[in-house]
Parts: C-alpha cells; sequence; structure tokens
C-alpha cells in the first residue's frame, strides 16, 4: 500500500493544504438528525433476538448466601437466568474485567459491593418475560461492614472492599500503578518537583484549604446499550462505547478469543460525555449470548445508568506558598477520589487529576499525592474533564480565597502567576504555546471585570462577576489510525475508529479530509467503528480526535494526494512538482483549464480504487518516582469568566452571563466549536449549581431525572460569549470537547463570593448552602466581629 | 385522561393484548399492545419509529414527546390503550410525504440546533405546538416554554436561535402573503 505516512508528534506545517476551501456544514447527517433517523445502538434487532433484564444488589456490601432462581426459569418465554457462579463454573470463559485491574465481575460472584451491582441476568423473548422473571428471583443476603467515605475506607480497621488484591492486567502504556495491598487504596500518584520544604520556608504566606466535589453522573439520553451475538465462537457486538478497541481486548480476554474473533461495532452515540469509555454492559450481554445460544439485547433503564459509572467524589487539600509578590512558589496537595467498588479507569485518572492540582501556574516546588480509594458506592470512572473539573476548583477557588485573605486582585494574582513560554508546569514540561494571559484577558475584558467587585443590589438580589483559568492535559502516549479510499466516481471513504458521539466527529474529519484533497465535503463518507475493518484508534476521549485522528486522516489523504499526483503526472506529461489539487481535479498550476478529474484518474488507473493509511502516534511517559516527564503531548488551555446574580433571601444563584474562552489552536467547525464550548457551560452550570449524587447507606436518594437535576433551558445564561483562540502560525488543533468545562465551577463560586462574600468549598453550590452562608455572615455581624471577614459555609 | 367515547374501539386480541385503533403520522393504523405497555415502546418495538427515544421513563426529559391530538405529551407516560381513536402525530410525520421537511427541522439544521441529537425529536414536536400557540413568542417564552425537554449536549443557545428564527420566518411569510 502506497502512501503511508508516518511520523513524529509533529504540527500541522506538515500537511500542506489543497487549495480550495470547502464548504462547512454544521453536521453532515443534518437531515437524519431532524428526522429521527439516526440510527443509535437502541434501534437495533437481530431475529431471534432476546432481551436482558439484570437484578441487582440491594446491599452495599454483603455475602450473597443463596440465590434462587428456580421459579425465575419457568416462566414462559425465559431462555436463560445467569449468576456469577454460573459464569465461573465454566472453564472457557473468565469471570471478571476491568481497563486496569480485573477486579469487576460480570455478574457478583459470592459477594456484593455496592447497590445496584449486577447479580442476576435474565434472557427473555421479550422484556414482560424478563421482568417477570426478575421479580421471581430469591436473593439471600449477608450483610457486611460498609465503607462510603474516604475516612471509613481509610481507617486502620476498615473493612475491605476487596479483601483478595485485584488483579492487573495488561492496560495503557501510561498507567503506573502504586497500590497498597490490604488497605482500600486502589492505586497512588505521586509528583515531586523541586523540594517542598524549602519552598514553604521561602514562603512569605503559607495557605491550606481542603475542597470537595461530590458524585455526579454522565447522564448521556442515550443510556449504556449492547446488543450481542456470540451463539458461534465469534462474537459480534453492537455498542455505545467510546473505546471499541477496549472492548474489543476485553471480551477477548473474557472469551478467550483472538482479537480477530472479536467485533466490536459502534453507532453514533446518543451522548457519551466519558461514560462510556471502559467495557459495562458488554461481557454481561456477551456473556448472556453464550450461555443462551441467541443474540441478546440489554439496554439500561435511566435508573440503572445512575449506578452503572459515574464521577470520582474527590477531596483536595491544598498547601500553597508564596512570596510577599503574590508569586506561588510552593504546592502541596494531597487528592483522593473517590473510586467506587471497581477501579474503572480510577488508577489513571487520579495522575491526570492529581497533576492538574498544579494549574496553569509555574510553581519550582511541587509535591503531589493521589490515591484512587475504594468504597462501597458505584464505580467511578472516566468523566468530561477527566479530575481536572475536580482539580481546578481547589485550585481556582483557594487562589481566590488567598487573594481575599491578602486584599488583592484575584486577576492580578492571577496574573503573576500564570504560565508563560519557557516556564515548567507541575511534570517539568516546558511551555511554547502558552496562552493563559491572552484567555484570561479575554474573559475578563468581555464580562466587564474590575476590581474591587462592588456588588450590584436590585430589591433582594445581589449580582457580581468572577474568572477562573485552568491547564488539561490530553491522554499521552496515545495512537490514532485511519484508511481512506478514493473510489471510481472520486468519491472518498474515510474509516477511521473514533466515534460520533454528538461532538461532530465525522463532520470534522470530512472537512479535513476535502481539505487535503481539495474536493467537496459532500463527496467523502466518514465511517463509523467497526473493529474488524477500521483501523485502530486509542480512544474518543480527552478531547484527542480532532487533533489525533485529524492527523492521521490527513496524513491518509497526503497518501491519496501523492498518488493522484502521479497518475495526473503521467496521463499528462507534467512533472508533479508543476501539478495541483483543485477543486477534485489534479491542474496544471498556471493553467487550471489543463487538469483531469479524480474520477477519471481513478478509472484509469485500473486498481478500481486508490488506498493509502495514515498515523499519528505520540511519545511520552512520567517517571513512576517523581512524575516528572512528558504527561501530554500538548496543553490545554481555557478561561471562564461568569455573572451571577443570587437572591439573598433565598439563596437561589442565577448565571446571569458567562464567558468561555479555550485555546483551540486551529478551530475546524467553528459550529461545532461553539456548540461544545456552549455546552461545556450548561455541564458545568449543572455541576456548580445542582448536581449531586446523593446516598444513604450507600442507596442512591435520587438516581432518576425528577430528582436529579441536569441544566434545562431556564438554567442557561442570558448570554454565553464563546471565545476560540487560533494560532495561525503554528496551525495546530487543540481538542475542545472538554476543555472549556472545568472553569465553569470555579467561575460561578467566585462570583457568588463577590456577590455575597459567602464562600462555598464544597460544591455544588446549592441555595440551601448560600443562605446558611448569609446567616453566618449576619450572624458574625451582628456579634460585631466586625474583622470575621466573609464567611465560610460548610 | 383518555378519552372515554373511543374506549369500545380497543379490541382484546385473544392473545391478551389489545388491539388498539388510532391514526398515527396521517394514516389510520392499529397498535397492538399488551395493557400496561407505553405509548412509547409501543412507536418503537411495532411501529418502527425510532426517532421517539426514550431519555428517562418519568416524564421528566421530553426525548420521548409526541403530539397526542396536537398537544405534546411524554409517550412513556401515556399507555397505548389510552391512544384508541386519537391521533398521534411523531417526528417521522413532520416532513411533507415527499421528504420535504418542514420549516422547523430546516432551522434546527440551519443553525444546527443539535450535538448527540437524541433529544432532537422531542424539542421540534414540542417547538412545533409552541409555534402554533404562541407564534409571537418573544426569547424568554420560548425558553420557558422549552424547559421541559433536556439537552445533555447543551446545545440550548442553537435550539433557541432555531425557533426564534423559525417564529421570525413564519412571521414574515404571513406579512408576505
Amino acid at each position: 500500500m502506497s502512501g503511508v505516512a508516518k511520523g513524529l508528534p509533529g504540527t500541522w506545517a506538515d500537511t500542506h493544504r489543497g487549495t480550495a476551501q470547502p464548504e462547512q456544514p454544521g453536521m453532515m447527517d443534518a437531515r437524519d438528525r431532524v428526522t429521527g433517523k439516526v440510527d443509535y445502538v437502541i434501534n437495533m434487532t437481530l431475529p431471534g433476538m432476546l432481551h436482558a433484564m439484570v437484578l441487582r444488589s440491594t446491599a452495599p456490601a454483603a455475602r450473597i448466601v443463596r440465590i434462587d432462581t428456580e421459579k425465575a426459569r419457568q416462566v414462559p418465554g425465559v431462555v436463560t437466568v445467569l449468576t456469577g457462579r454460573d459464569i465461573v463454573s465454566r472453564t472457557d470463559v473468565r469471570s471478571h474485567f476491568g481497563p486496569v485491574f480485573r477486579d469487576q465481575p460480570v455478574l457478583a460472584v459470592d459477594r456484593v459491593r455496592f447497590v445496584g451491582e449486577a447479580v442476576v441476568a435474565v434472557a427473555a423473548v421479550d422484556r414482560d418475560a424478563a421482568r417477570a422473571a426478575l421479580d421471581l428471583v430469591e436473593v439471600e443476603y449477608e450483610e457486611l461492614p460498609p465503607v462510603f467515605t474516604f475516612d471509613e475506607a481509610l481507617a486502620e480497621d476498615a473493612a475491605l472492599v476487596h479483601p483478595e488484591p485485584p488483579r492487573a492486567g495488561a492496560t495503557f502504556a501510561d498507567i503506573i500503578v502504586h497500590s497498597q495491598a490490604g488497605s482500600n487504596v486502589c492505586n497512588t500518584f505521586k509528583l515531586r518537583k523541586g523540594d517542598i520544604e524549602e519552598g514553604f520556608a521561602q514562603s512569605d504566606y503559607v495557605f491550606e484549604d481542603t475542597f470537595t466535589c461530590p458524585a455526579v453522573q454522565h447522564v448521556p439520553l442515550e443510556t449504556h446499550c449492547s446488543v450481542a451475538d456470540a451463539r458461534a465462537n465469534d462474537i459480534v457486538i453492537h455498542t455505545t462505547s467510546q473505546i471499541p478497541f477496549m472492548v474489543r481486548s476485553q471480551l477477548a480476554e473474557v472469551f478467550n478469543l483472538p482479537a480477530s474473533r472479536v467485533r466490536v461495532v459502534v453507532h453514533t452515540l446518543g451522548g457519551g460525555f466519558g461514560g462510556k469509555c471502559y467495557p459495562n454492559t458488554e461481557p454481561l450481554t456477551a456473556m448472556l449470548s453464550r450461555f443462551s445460544g441467541r443474540p441478546v439485547k440489554l439496554h439500561l433503564s435511566r435508573e440503572e445508568e445512575f449506578t452503572a459509572i459515574t464521577r470520582h467524589a474527590m477531596r483536595i487539600t491544598l498547601k500553597t506558598g508564596l512570596r510577599a509578590d503574590g508569586k506561588v512558589i510552593a504546592r502541596k496537595s494531597t487528592c483522593h477520589f473517590n473510586t467506587g467498588a471497581y477501579a474503572d479507569i480510577g488508577p489513571r485518572l487520579i495522575k491526570m487529576g492529581g497533576i492538574g492540582t498544579g494549574g496553569p501556574t509555574s510553581i519550582p516546588h511541587v509535591w503531589i499525592d493521589s490515591a484512587a480509594v475504594y468504597t462501597n458506592l458505584p464505580p467511578a470512572g472516566a468523566y468530561r474533564g477527566y479530575g481536572i473539573s475536580q482539580a481546578a476548583w481547589a485550585y481556582e477557588t483557594q487562589i481566590e480565597m488567598i487573594a481575599q485573605r491578602l486584599g488583592w486582585d484575584p486577576y492580578e494574582l492571577r496574573k503573576k502567576n500564570l504560565l508563560v513560554n519557557g516556564e515548567t508546569n507541575a511534570t517539568g514540561e516546558v511551555m511554547d504555546d502558552a496562552h493563559w494571559h491572552e484567555l484570561l484577558d479575554q474573559v475578563a475584558a468581555k464580562i466587564g471585570w474590575s476590581w474591587p467587585q462592588v456588588p450590584q443590589r436590585n430589591g433582594s438580589k445581589v449580582r457580581a462577576k468572577g474568572l477562573s483559568c485552568i491547564i488539561k492535559g490530553t491522554v499521552t502516549p496515545s495512537a490514532s489510525t485511519s484508511m481512506v479510499k478514493m473510489n471510481e466516481d472520486g468519491s472518498l471513504h474515510v474509516m477511521t475508529s473514533s466515534v460520533e458521539m454528538g461532538q461532530g466527529l465525522q463532520t470534522s474529519m470530512a472537512i479535513l479530509a476535502a481539505e487535503r484533497l481539495a474536493m467537496s465535503v459532500a463527496n467523502v463518507i466518514v465511517s463509523t467503528p467497526d473493529t474488524a475493518f477500521t483501523p485502530y484508534d486509542q480512544q474518543t476521549s480527552s478531547s484527542r480526535s480532532t487533533h489525533s485522528m485529524g492527523m492521521a486522516v490527513t496524513r491518509a489523504c497526503g497518501g491519496i494526494a501523492d498518488q493522484l499526483l502521479n497518475l495526473a503526472s503521467e496521463a499528462l506529461e507534467i512533472a508533479v512538482d508543476d501539478l495541483e489539487l483543485s477543486d477534485g481535479k489534479v491542474r496544471a498550476k498556471g493553467a487550471p483549464d489543463k487538469g483531469i478529474g479524480y474520477d477519471v484518474l481513478v478509472k484509469n488507473q485500473k486498481g478500481g480504487n486508490l488506498l493509502a493509511t495514515g498515523e499519528y502516534i505520540t511519545g511520552g511517559g512520567l517517571d513512576p518516582e517523581t512524575g516528572q516527564g512528558i504527561a501530554a503531548v500538548h496543553w490545554h488551555q481555557a478561561a471562564g469568566a461568569a455573572e451571577v446574580e443570587v437572591d439573598l433571601e433565598t439563596g437561589k444563584v442565577n448565571v446571569l452571563a458567562y464567558e468561555a474562552a479555550v485555546y483551540a489552536g486551529r478551530v475546524v467547525n467553528p459550529v461545532q466549536a461553539e456548540l461544545q464550548a456552549e455546552g461545556n457551560v450548561a455541564f458545568g452550570l449543572g455541576h456548580a449549581l445542582f448536581e449531586e449524587m446523593v446516598y444513604d447507606n450507600g442507596q442512591l436518594q435520587n438516581g432518576n431525572l425528577g430528582d436529579y437535576m441536569i441544566a434545562s433551558f431556564e438554567d442557561m445564561p442570558e448570554h454565553i460569549g464563546v471565545n476560540c483562540l487560533e494560532e495561525p502560525v503554528l496551525n495546530e488543533i487543540h481538542g475542545i470537547g472538554e476543555t472549556g468545562l472545568p472553569p465553569v465551577m470555579p467561575a460561578i463560586g467566585n462570583a457568588v463570593f463577590h456577590a455575597t462574600g459567602v464562600r462555598i468549598t464544597d460544591a455544588p453550590i446549592t441555595a440551601e448552602k448560600v443562605l446558611r452562608g448569609l446567616r453566618a455572615l449576619e450572624a458574625a455581624r451582628a456579634a460585631g466581629a466586625s474583622s470575621a471577614g466573609p464567611g465560610t459555609a460548610r | 385522561m383518555t378519552d372515554m367515547r373511543n374506549q369500545g374501539d380497543v379490541t382484546a386480541t385473544g392473545d391478551g393484548r389489545l388491539a388498539i385503533p388510532a391514526m398515527l403520522n396521517g394514516r389510520q393504523t392499529t397498535l397492538v399492545a399488551r395493557p400496561w405497555h407505553t405509548l412509547l415502546e409501543t412507536l418503537r418495538d411495532q411501529e418502527g419509529l425510532y426517532g421517539v427515544r426514550e431519555g428517562c421513563g418519568v416524564g421528566m426529559c421530553g426525548a420521548c414527546t409526541v403530539m397526542l391530538d396536537g398537544e405534546p405529551v411524554s409517550s412513556c407516560l401515556v399507555l397505548a390503550p389510552q391512544v384508541a381513536g386519537r391521533e398521534i402525530r411523531t417526528v417521522e410525520g413532520l416532513a411533507a410525504p415527499d421528504g420535504t421537511l418542514s420549516d422547523l427541522q430546516q432551522a434546527f439544521i440551519d443553525h444546527t440546533a443539535f450535538q448527540c441529537s437524541y433529544c432532537t425529536s422531542g424539542f421540534l414536536i414540542t417547538a412545533e405546538r409552541l409555534a402554533e400557540e404562541h407564534p409571537d413568542a418573544s426569547r424568554d417564552e420560548i425558553r420557558h416554554y422549552l424547559a421541559g425537554n433536556l439537552c445533555r449536549c447543551g446545545s440550548y443557545v442553537k435550539i433557541l436561535d432555531a425557533v426564534a428564527d423559525l417564529l421570525e420566518r413564519r412571521r414574515a411569510g404571513r406579512t408576505a402573503g
């Protein structure tokens, strides 16, 4: 195969563009999207397909004493009733899976670890029969002492969520495993830069504060769904996954098959937000198909989705030392991430979340300890922002608390500390494309930031503004590969395993392909993933696809371009150097009427089609002891500014306006970039003001969309400003899918503080907490404690 | 509430199911469902109308919104037998029979008022009724009217732009006419 373009991580410069700027649609399949025709996995049926339903644990920690499935098996229409013991008893399959540790059972084996864990699964001819059967299953539990909080889980005599150390297995290259057997610590990450004690010794001021965020859920409107056919030795599974190749490797392991015999097909997703990254419904659906000898569909209810995967609750303590001039010179952060009953990707997330607490600041002395902690709660995994939302909540709140204590302008304090080119971040990487100052200045100017913030009062309502600024890495090392074929009519197929989940991936890839080949976007089709046919992509997450797959696709199209130029050179008897691609034709430079269409070139070449592949592979890694090295191929950068109105009588916070600034490097699809940026505001606003999973003895109390609020139209600011910063010289694409999210929570929290004097350190900023804080302030004032300063509500 | 006049139209099929006559996207049809089946699952499983989607199952998200006798309802909260003798319109019934998109659908495309699009059908149905009921709605009124439809991707700004633009276009059309 010719035209293989392989290279080091580079800039856009090595992939020169064609001459025509193609028209840019908002979304390639827009028509399907407004006519109800998008083929989500939930629409799929197969002949003879069974419907699965799952009986879930009602105890947070318990030994399974007895399971009686006899009556359930008698229900007409029921084909298979499956337990964890049934799986363990078979020698040809494995009972556990997980992207790092193989700690999660396909179905609970002898023990349950959270309320909502799958215990018994039924596959029946329809949902009515499956539901009837579930009602007849009897499970007897002997409850064990559970652990829910960090303090409970880390106590010396704590009950262990996993008494046996979880089995490790093949995983991503960047994951560092430092687990602590005999404890509930699932994994730890450490970073040591400079000399932390020396840093504090040199500091004129040292502040220590603790911040928390609760677990939240992704709430994609499409819940997890898989349709598996494992009747034969091979497995074919259609599933809602952001990482089809991880599903493939995990199923290959569970079923003892070569990867080539597991085919994972992914359709357009109804939202992902990180919740569909790692195997979830897939092993169980495939297992049911294997046991029943029929294709099986498992589609989670909303209630099940809530406990399928969550965002880590976190507690971060930051000890920050500054010189008298405001320069931050030391930071010690202690981060705990509640990873729930199963590790999922927690062991990796604590790394990025931990590093994240260094902030967009050049700090010479940094000490970070980050831990994933097992508890008897639903598993936590990847989530849009990947630990950085929690980290930014901590450091962007603390910097304002420090400014307030010292009587400084928080904008100026940030300006003294934001990274510039030549400085190093927490992992010791030298910045060469730093834009934090521009981003912060942009949002400050747009929102009309001034200091001091004098709250504007209108009746019972007060208004003020707040700022934030964040740094975020992207998974490194990573790899994306693509294959393109040009057909005999000059149309182009782009094959990738990147997942379309609403971010407009297919459209972005089509735009980049059309641009490189100077052809119409309308003549480009971009595939969805099918691991039997589409080439490898590591994962559709981490805001990496437009950058990484964009590079791979552009390189592959470069291979096609070379072939077209060579074919045209022969046909026209003009040197390649004197030819160019333009509007679907290869033309002689300076004589545009002398040209030959791609369709003619492909037909005449007699190979049926032109083929080429492209790759983009990044390198990096961190020292396991110091956390120094390369954590990200490049750094995502964003700032946010919020204007809020707080009702002093109710404590209710309304976000009136939000300015988002994000470093995009180069915007590929302007409409999609805006949508992603606006979506981040909606997402972060929910996290800031109301989203929280509430548990009582491990039982989720608000696992439905009546009790768990997500942002609706009425919560949205009247104004959202989107500022995508481009860098035309480097012209390097930076992903923005999640980059704009982490600034939202602290920007809103800081604005609430400036409006009311109430500082909330435990998200979300509910009306109740604000009101309690206001009353505490009043009480302090009434007591004549004029020096008490603004209160802290807990 | 079920329209009692039409109850007599429901007949038993003999296998524990009910035959339920209804107008569906402009054609007379007979839905077959068990008494406890929702309109949502009946439209999907039996009629293949996959534009109607479950998001929450409890009438909170609006993803399964359909028009029932001209009013938007959450089809997850309607039992199939309740629609006997009534008229149902889903997203599949918005475009003209020849496939020409409605002006509302076109406005959503023009503004790219979607990301993952799972919620789009529900928004279109609710917005269609809004446009009929409140042709002069302000942006604030549009926001309020559509607040029962959730979009987790947060495409609200573009949805608002699309609906406001649609109302504007229809007003301009009326003036011109």
